[in-house]
Formats: C-alpha cells, sequence, structure tokens
C-alpha cells in the first residue's frame, strides 16, 4: 500500500535517530536534519516499513514522535513541531497534496503552506496562480528534495510583484 | 613559649564545639520548631481536610478516580509516575497530601521530567485556587516548558473529530474519536496545520494474532499525543478512506486552558487500552469533563464506549455543539464528482487515467476550460485513489498523475469549489448501538415466541442512517425462544462476531467484499428437531451497485463453513460453496434482503445445504423498527415477526 509511501516519509523523518547516529553525519540540524534526510536513505527504511504501517492505526509513531512533554525527539519538542522546522515539515510530508493542489490551483493544503510562509489570506488566490504556473519546475524540485521547494517557492515570492511586498516572512 | 601549644589546644576545642554546634544544632531546632515550609505544608493540609478537596469532583476527574463496586475509588490511570503517593492510585487523601508536599520541591518528577508543580499544571493550578496558596510560603516554579507548548497551540477552541467505520482495520471497526485544537485566526482551509490531542494504544509491530486479544483485555498501553491534524487527514481520508465529521465544541478559552493544562499532565501518563471501554472515545470524554465538570460525559459509559455513542452523547448535551463540518472521504469525493456528470464525461475522464492520449482527443478538446479542468481533476483522483490503495503500486501511477496534474496545470484556472453531500448521515443521527427485540412466529409444525438481545452494532438490515453503508458487525448477541407445542424454551442463536463488508465495485473500486461469521444457531437435521449447531463461517466475494428502484446492492461470496453438532455424523461436517444476495432500499425507512446459500461439507458428515433468506425492515424512529423475516433450509421454515428497540 502506499499507506508506506506516506509513513515512510515519516520514517524518514522522525524513525531515523539510529541511522543518524551511524550515519556519523552529526550537522544535520537541530535534531532534525530533514535538509540532508530528504529522500535519500528512502530505500534503507524499507525495513520501517510494517512497523510504521501498523502504526498509522495504533499511532506508535504519534505516542513516540508527537508525545505530550516527552522532551527533545527528531524534529519535535515535548511532541511540537520545531519553529524552524514548521514549513518543511509539512511541505515534505504533504507533498502529494500540494502537488494536485498546485497544479488546481487552490485547496486547503496550499492555502496552509501560504499561511505557514505568510502571504496574508488576501493575497493567496495570487500565490496559487504564481504557483499553478510553475508548478512543472516546483513539483521537479520537490521531487528531489521537498526543502528545496519550500526554498524555491520563497524565492518566487520574493521575485512576485504583488507577494514580496505582502509576505511577511 | 610553652603557652602556644597550650592556647592552641583550648582554640581547636572551641573550633570543633563550634562546628558541632553548626552541624548538629538545627536537627534539635526542628524538632522544636519546624521550618516554616513544613509549617505551611500542615497548614495547607489542614485546610485540604477541612474543605473535603479529596473529595471533591475536580480532584478526581484530575486523577481518574472511579467509585469501586463495594466503596473506595480507584484511579484508571496505571503509570506509578502519575501519583505522588505509593497508594495513590486506590487513596486520593493520601494523594492529595503528597501532592502538596510535592509542590515544596524542586525534584524532577513524571516520564516528562518536570517539577510537580509545572508536570501536574492542572492540579496545581486547581489546588492553588482552592487553598490561596501564599506564594512567599510556596513558590511558584516558572514552567517554560508548558507555557510554549500552550502558547504553540494558539488555542481557541476544541473540535471533535470523528472518523467514521473503517471495517478493513480491526482496531477502527467502530470509528475512532480525537479532539483538534483550534487556532486563533484558523480559516476552513487551515485548519488542518491545528493540532490533534490523540489517545492510542502502543501496539508493537509484531502484534498480529496477538493484538486483538491484548487489545480487548488491556494488554497494550495507551499514550497521549499531539498529531497535526494534517497527518490525520492524510491517514483518514487518503489512506484509509474514511468520511470524517467535526464538530466544533463550544468551550470559553477558560475551559479550553483546563483542557490543554491536563492534557499536559497526561504526557505523564499511561492507561491499560481496553478496545472495548477504555479505548479512544472514553479517555476523549475524560478531557472534556475536565474542561467542563458540569459535563458528566464519563459517567454514562459502564461497559463499553463506542466511538459513535460518544458523538452522540456529545451532541445530545444542550449547547455544547456550535458547528457540524464534514470531511468527505477521497473515494466519496470520486463517487459524488462521478455521479454530478453525464455518463460520457464520467467514462473520458476514466479513459484519461489510462491513456493520456485521450488528452489531445477531440472528446476533451472541445471542452469547455472548467470542464476540462473538473475532468482532469476527478482523473487526478482516480489516479490517487488507485496509488493509495495498490500494494506497491506500478509507477506509471504515479507518471501518470502527474503528466495529468501537468496538463491541469497548463489551464491556468483555479478548480471550482465541489461540495460533497454524505452518503452517511452524520453518526448522532443513527440508532443506538445496543439492541432488544421480541418476535413470534412459526417455525415448521410448532410456534415460538422469542426475545433477542445483541451488544452491538448494526447489521445489514438495521437501519442505515448515520452508520457506514453495506457494513455490518455484529457483536454479542444471545437468542432464546419457546415453542409452545415442543414446549421447550432453548438458546435459539449466539453470535460471538459476524462482520460483513459489502464494497460495490466499478471501474475505478475494486475493493473485495467480505465476511466472517462465528456462533451457534438451531437446525432440524436428520432425525433431529432442533438441535444446537456451531457455526465457522468466513467468505470472500464481490458486490454491484444499482440504481433501479432506489439504490441496490447485489452481492455474490465464496465461502466456506465449519459445522459443530451432535446432529451429524462424527458430531461435525466442514465444507464450501456460495452465497448470492440482494439488498434494496424500498424506501428511506423499508429495506429489503434476499440470499441463497449452497454449501457442500466434504469432511465430518457429507452432506449438502440449501437455504435462504428473505427480510423486510421497516423504520418506525431512530431507535425502533419491525421485522420480518423467512428463513429456510430442507424441511425447515421459519416465519418471524419481531419489533426491535435500540438502547
Amino acid at each position: 500500500m502506499s499507506k508506506k509511501v506516506i509513513m515512510l516519509s515519516v520514517a524518514v523523518l522522525f524513525g531515523m535517530q539510529a541511522g543518524l547516529a551511524m550515519a556519523a553525519n552529526p550537522d544535520t540540524g537541530p535534531g532534525c536534519g530533514l535538509g540532508k534526510l530528504a529522500w535519500a536513505d528512502y530505500k534503507n527504511q524499507k525495513n520501517i516499513g510494517p512497523q510504521v504501517l501498523m502504526a498509522t492505526t495504533n499511532g506508535t509513531f504519534g505516542s513516540q514522535t508527537f508525545g505530550i512533554s516527552t522532551g527533545t525527539s527528531g524534529c519535535t519538542n515535548d511532541g511540537k513541531v520545531m519553529a524552524e522546522q514548521k514549513t518543511t515539515m509539512f511541505a515534505q510530508l504533504n507533498f502529494e497534496n500540494l502537488s494536485q493542489e498546485m497544479a488546481q490551483g487552490q485547496g486547503e493544503h496550499l492555502a496552509s503552506l501560504a499561511t505557514l510562509m505568510g502571504v496574508p489570506a488576501e493575497q493567496h488566490a495570487a500565490f496559487f496562480a504564481m504557483t499553478q504556473e510553475r508548478y512543472t519546475s516546483l513539483i521537479k524540485t520537490g521531487e528531489a528534495s521537498p526543502v528545496a521547494m519550500v526554498k524555491a517557492i520563497n524565492d518566487a515570492i520574493a521575485m512576485h510583484p504583488v507577494l514580496a511586498k505582502v509576505s511577511t516572512r | 613559649m610553652n603557652s602556644k601549644p597550650r592556647v592552641f589546644p583550648a582554640c581547636r576545642l572551641y573550633i570543633v564545639l563550634f562546628l558541632f554546634i553548626l552541624f548538629f544544632a538545627p536537627a534539635p531546632l526542628a524538632q522544636a520548631g519546624e521550618p516554616p515550609e513544613n509549617t505551611y505544608l500542615a497548614e495547607l493540609i489542614d485546610k485540604g481536610l477541612h474543605a473535603k478537596l479529596a473529595s471533591a469532583r475536580e480532584w478526581h476527574l484530575l486523577l481518574h478516580y472511579r467509585k469501586n463496586l463495594f466503596g473506595g475509588h480507584t484511579s484508571e490511570q496505571d503509570d506509578p509516575g502519575f501519583f505522588m503517593s505509593p497508594n495513590g492510585k486506590t487513596d486520593p487523601q493520601a494523594e492529595l497530601d503528597a501532592t502538596l508536599k510535592q509542590f515544596f520541591s524542586d525534584e524532577l518528577i513524571g516520564r516528562s521530567k518536570q517539577t510537580a508543580q509545572c508536570a501536574f499544571i492542572a492540579r496545581y493550578e486547581w489546588l492553588r485556587d482552592q487553598l490561596r496558596f501564599d506564594p512567599t510560603r510556596l513558590p511558584p516554579h516558572p514552567c517554560e516548558r508548558f507555557e510554549r507548548w500552550f502558547a504553540d497551540f494558539e488555542a481557541q477552541s476544541i473540535t471533535l473529530i470523528f472518523p467514521s467505520a473503517f471495517l478493513n482495520n480491526p482496531a477502527s471497526m467502530f470509528g475512532h474519536t480525537l479532539l483538534r485544537v483550534d487556532q486563533r485566526g484558523q480559516t476552513d482551509s487551515t485548519r488542518i496545520l491545528a493540532y490533534t490531542i490523540n489517545y492510542a494504544a502502543d501496539v508493537p509491530p509484531d502484534a498480529g494474532m496477538a493484538y486483538p486479544i491484548r487489545g480487548i483485555f488491556g494488554g497494550y498501553r495507551g499514550y497521549f499525543s499531539t498529531i497535526p491534524y494534517y497527518l490525520k487527514v492524510q491517514e483518514y481520508r487518503d489512506i484509509e478512506n474514511r468520511d470524517i465529521w467535526e464538530y466544533r465544541l463550544n468551550f470559553t478559552e477558560h475551559q479550553v486552558r483546563r483542557l490543554l493544562m491536563h492534557a499536559w499532565e497526561l504526557g505523564n501518563a499511561s492507561f491499560d487500552y481496553f478496545f472495548f471501554k477504555e479505548n479512544c472515545s472514553y479517555h476523549l470524554l475524560a478531557l472534556l469533563d475536565y474542561a467542563d465538570p458540569d459535563l458528566h460525559l464519563t459517567d454514562e459509559f459502564l461497559f463499553w464506549t463506542v466511538p459513535a455513542d460518544t458523538v452522540r452523547l456529545v451532541a445530545s448535551k444542550p449547547g455544547l455543539v456550535s458547528g457540524i463540518a464534514y470531511r468527505p472521504s477521497r473515494s466519496n469525493m470520486i463517487r459524488r464528482k462521478r455521479e454530478s456528470l453525464p455518463a460520457s464525461e464520467g467514462e473520458l475522464a476514466h479513459r484519461i487515467t489510462q491513456d493520456l492520449g485521450e488528452l489531445t482527443s477531440p472528446a476533451f478538446v472541445q471542452l469547455g476550460l472548467t470542464k476540462q479542468a473538473f475532468l482532469l481533476d476527478l482523473a487526478s483522483d482516480y489516479l490517487r485513489y488507485r496509488i493509495e490503495t495498490t500494494d506497491s503500486p506500478p509507477p506509471e501511477l504515479k507518471e501518470r498523475n502527474r503528466a495529468v496534474l501537468t496538463a491541469r496545470s497548463q489551464l491556468r484556472i483555479p478548480s471550482q469549489e465541489f461540495t460533497v453531500v454524505p452518503f452517511a448521515k452524520q453518526p448522532e443521527l443513527g440508532h443506538k448501538t445496543s439492541r432488544a427485540s421480541v418476535g413470534a412466529g412459526w417455525r415448521n409444525n410448532d410456534t415460538f415466541e422469542e426475545v433477542s438481545v445483541r451488544a452491538g452494532y448494526h447489521d445489514l438490515l438495521d437501519p442505515e442512517v448515520g452508520y457506514t453503508p453495506d457494513a455490518q458487525i455484529e457483536i454479542a448477541s444471545l437468542t432464546a425462544r419457546h415453542y409452545n407445542r415442543a414446549d421447550q424454551t432453548r438458546i435459539e442463536r449466539a453470535t460471538l462476531a459476524n462482520v460483513l463488508s459489502l464494497s460495490p465495485i466499478d471501474s475505478v473500486f475494486h475493493a473485495p467484499s467480505w465476511k466472517i461469521n462465528a456462533g451457534m444457531d438451531t437446525i432440524r437435521f436428520g432425525s433431529c428437531q432442533l438441535c444446537s449447531n456451531g457455526v465457522l463461517n468466513g467468505g470472500i466475494g464481490a458486490a454491484v451497485e444499482s440504481h433501479w428502484l432506489k439504490r441496490e446492492v447485489v452481492f455474490a461470496f465464496a465461502e466456506a463453513e465449519a459445522n459443530y453438532s451432535r446432529a451429524y455424523k462424527e458430531d461435525h461436517r466442514v465444507g464450501g460453496g456460495g452465497t448470492v444476495g440482494l439488498l434494496s432500499d424500498l424506501t428511506d425507512r423499508w429495506k429489503l434482503m434476499a440470499s441463497g446459500t449452497y454449501l457442500r461439507y466434504a469432511l465430518g458428515d457429507k452432506s449438502d445445504d440449501f437455504r435462504w433468506f428473505v427480510g423486510q425492515r421497516y423504520t418506525l424512529s431512530q431507535n425502533l423498527a419491525l421485522r420480518l423475516e423467512y428463513n429456510h433450509r430442507a424441511h425447515d421454515n421459519d416465519v418471524m415477526f419481531s419489533v426491535q428497540a435500540f438502547f
């Protein structure tokens, strides 16, 4: 099932502490290592698959990663996504929905991404039009690395005649 | 010269004496008059005793105490780190005193490793307000971790989320409930960014067959977590294709804060997870009860807590629900979109998913831009449905979806809002979970009366409002009958579990239908007139939906069955065969089901069995229905009329 795909991406994000330590990459950001991980280790995560799969309904990954007042783990702190990871994590975990909505020029995932990126609600339509126009290149970037896609969208906002002025982040 | 050495010993003596006093004086002093800290503690304990705080409802909610059958209290909480007193699980007073004592300490406690004031912040604030703590004598600790966690919610209100039943996973057969913490400034299109409060069992990956047993008898631990709502939406809407209902609750900001403070404390808690009672729904109700102690939600559940029941209960409290929103599953969205199209356009959308060449076909190109966009969106939904529900989906599905979306992006117009009307009405409109019925009828040359009780939940002929269509889960039912001429009273039928899922198949949806049944019934076989017969039956098949009259589902199963009865040679028989049937809504209230089964038993008592069934239901009200049922087997005819009430 493609439950695997989505939950693998969760595994890539969260289940990697052990793998990370072995990969000897200490400089992977604030305990999260999102940028380096991306989809590169996808194949190595296969063995985690069934475990995470099970977790979808019974909350194994949830109770660890998002467990209330459990301290710091991966990208989360006491169960909350760290502020500096919010946007990239959202982009990574919702990539399929985002790519569909970018093509469609609207949708709640896209509106949520715009909000996370500081685009005020009254400019969402302009944001949607912009991501629709750049769909092909954004998705190509995003398939390699959702982090790079967020960066590309940020750059596009900066060059946009209207969005650049109103965006708050 | 001599005087010096003489002075020194004396001096040393004084120093030793001074040090001695310095070290040991405080001990006798404390015995004489306690340090201010302890006197204040004693004062607070005394005050708490006078105010009878240990028997206050709030204290019992905070510690999850429940009255024992024979007096006393026991907490449902199972993590020793949740209590300050070693007897805390069963002694509310000892726990209260120990808690007050621990508030004076800087020690980091519990799983969350904080001081007691912060780890159990709801207890602290409640006791602070009740006993009016003097901040100079009991200095408050700064709780930065809690404050950061709380601020990050930007909490404004609470929404109860109900993902409907999903039969293909035993853990979610009855649906699930969770809470969403809605953010200030959140809109309909950004609510997926909110966090949820979710309670779930921590099930090891290799649980396998142990899962249902341990799940039912409390073999797993349940924990609370704050999974972002967008992951939950993905899980239910995209992967499992379950409709989601959202009930906005009317809580004040103060109540929302109370709820979150207690949720924070539950980070230190774990409960033994009991699938039927102390499950997700039950513990969420406990949180709601603490937010508003006047609600008394958990009091209403004694034996089991079914998610739909909790929704019904919450919806029944006047003024508690301020709005209901529906979030369709992807599969239902596809169904409704397809229904809205002429057949030719629906087929065109489907052809696009198989052959991208259709994108340049005249049939597609001649359509208006809005229509083209609609068809491409539908095609992409088809493809994503296939990708999400197929084991290791072929890569070309994903490539085709990309191509469809690329074509869609080039139209340069936004998709229009499409409102999906739910197939199943909201759960609180459905019948209650348990059912009792009385009936009378004829069997062969005899007449009978019967009474029947079923713990849960829904069968194919029950009123379908609020329930997942074409799905049946019967758990624990028992029927007793009195035969008048034979003058015999007997257990006529018993069901341990009888689960059946029909999934209508078409060009897009290919899920199989399946059924499984374990129980006993009463047969007439050979020389035995009324014989108890154990049944184990399982089958896999397919269903098709049609709309000749209103709505019909035709189904067929291939199945295997094992019987155990002393009526058979060697007491048993095992065989296989098939069933065909029809389920039909004749009107909104009137439903009909007919089925025929042929089974051939090759092991044990070599025999065969041909049976058929016709049943009808007429709904009188939400919780009242009439049934007329006819069962036929070889030389065995059974007609019964009954009245069924849900409670």
